[in-house]
């Protein structure tokens, strides 16, 4: 059942241009487009443009898609009424939602190698396969965070349109504070008071150091740990509460 | 045998209080239909049937299952039995028709092949066009054989008919008086259409004002004097 829900749930995600245009689309083209641009200058820590911004450019497609096809696509089937009709067939909850965190692992680890293969041809990205390994390894657990977090933030929507206003807002909001345009430390103060409060902005920095080895736990990767683990916890607590059986 | 058995249900959204003791039985292979004005609460009886609505007061047994009381595991045993046609009927708007088909065969473990339902419904012409693509009729359509794929013993239909032409209301009802003969399966439906009522049903439930105004066989209605189901809903129900 598994394998035939995950299969549809691929195929209907391939059909979403939508969907493709904000997840494989645009986040390596920007990634292409701000390595031209920026691909000579050096960034905080010594890293080159690759170091610092093929990891970016990877929880940014983790990002665009678990936002838009996982939460996103639940607010679509929540009030159009697919929710109710799947509901009322003898699939279990857990085989949706374990088919929906397979899909988003797919798309994203796509997402992944796609940007790394960017990387490699374009901006001189070294692989390391201990390093490929344990960068991958921290990425899957990045997916689980995000995927918590949609899942409540979507939860609270019942409006296809409000839904919509909202993805498209976040990703702007997480493109400039999130460290993937320009370091946050260019910015002006005030997007750097607001990136602090940014969780993609933590995963980001934290994501970067293990992908170039160089995770040292200090002050700054405490706060950044403690923080996602905060909004993961307040968010297993909301979803605990709301997935409570109505009958 | 009782397949259905409500007792003093009563339901409210916030102050709207939409059933206010209602009660209802439906026996093994019965055709029931529902009716009542808009916004009398025919869709919210209908969904707590189907056990995906919460209820304020009173007992609702399917299949002797108390569904208040009942499991998550158990909850799904009791669904397997039942299927729907929902109002407005909404699936996987980018499946195509015959995707939709298989995944629900899956859903359902059913036994029937996929060419012999898109034959029966004559869905041929349909089978490669994606769910949102197709007219309202056609999409009732591919609801009823989605819901006829999981052979079950209870059927629940909400304005099942609603914008079909003639003769895919007449498609639509030769499946189910062919389903209730041959597999003694039990329908519960609500619709406007008074003539359809009168031409199918067992039995008629009147919802008015929250309460089972009438509950009745429809020989039981057309002996009492009324000329049609027609004449009696006008009757009984003020606008």
């Amino acid at each position: 059942m598994l394998a035939t829900q995950l299969k549809y749930d691929l195929l209907m995600f391939s059909r979403e241009l939508f969907y493709l245009v904000f997840t494989i689309v645009v986040p390596p083209v920007t990634y292409i487009f701000m390595g031209q641009l920026f691909g000579d200058q050096t960034y905080a820590g010594n890293l080159s443009y690759a170091q610092t911004y093929t990891p970016s450019y990877i929880l940014l497609i983790t990002f665009t898609t678990v936002f838009f096809a996982f939460g996103f696509d639940q607010v679509t089937h929540r009030t159009t009424g697919v929710e109710k009709r799947i509901r009322l067939s003898p699939v279990s909850k857990s085989t949706l939602l374990l088919s929906s965190i397979i899909r988003s692992v797919i798309i994203t680890s796509f997402g992944y190698l796609f940007v790394y293969a960017i990387g490699m041809l374009l901006y001189d990205l070294q692989f390391h396969a201990l390093n490929f390994i344990t960068a991958y390894g921290f990425f899957i657990v990045l997916n689980a965070v995000l995927l918590v977090i949609a899942s409540v933030i979507y939860s609270f929507f019942n409006e296809v349109k409000s839904a919509l206003v909202f993805s498209i807002v976040i990703f702007q909001v997480v493109i400039f504070t999130g460290g993937f345009a320009f370091p946050i430390s260019m910015m002006p103060k005030f997007i750097q008071i607001i990136a602090d409060f940014n969780p993609l902005y933590h995963m980001n920095n934290l994501f970067i150091a293990v992908w170039n080895d160089r995770l040292i736990v200090d002050s700054g990767a405490l706060i950044s740990i403690c923080y996602i683990s905060c909004l993961v916890i307040a968010a297993l607590i909301i979803l605990h509460f709301s997935n409570k059986r109505q009958i | 045998m009782t397949i259905i058995n409500v007792s003093n249900l009563k339901k409210a959204y916030g102050a709207n209080v939409v059933l206010k003791g209602l009660d209802f039985q439906a026996q093994e292979g019965e055709i029931i239909g529902v009716i009542g004005k808009n916004g009398a609460g025919k869709s919210t009886f209908l969904e707590i049937l189907m056990t995906i609505k919460q209820y304020d007061a009173g007992t609702v047994f399917v299949f002797d299952e108390d569904i208040k009381a009942l499991s998550t595991n158990r909850l799904e045993q009791v669904r397997k039995q039942i299927s729907v046609v929902l109002q407005p009927t909404q699936f996987y708007q980018t499946l195509k028709v015959q995707e939709l088909l298989r995944l629900f065969k899956a859903y359902y473990k059913s036994p029937i092949d996929i060419e012999t339902i898109i034959a029966d419904f004559k869905l041929q012409p349909h089978r490669k066009k994606h769910f949102d693509k197709l007219s309202g009729g056609w999409k009732q359509i591919v609801s009823l054989a989605i819901a006829f794929l999981s052979q079950p013993k209870l059927l629940i239909l909400d304005e099942p008919t609603t914008g079909l032409d003639p003769h895919m209301r007449n498609i639509l009802w030769t499946y189910i008086t062919d389903y209730n003969e041959r597999t003694g399966g039990t329908v519960i439906l609500t619709t406007h259409n008074m003539d359809e009522i009168e031409l199918y049903c067992d039995k008629v439930m009147l919802i008015d004002n929250g309460l089972n105004e009438i509950f009745d066989t429809t020989e039981g209605i057309l002996a009492s004097g009324y000329t049609s189901v027609n004449a009696f809903y006008l009757e009984k129900v003020s606008i």
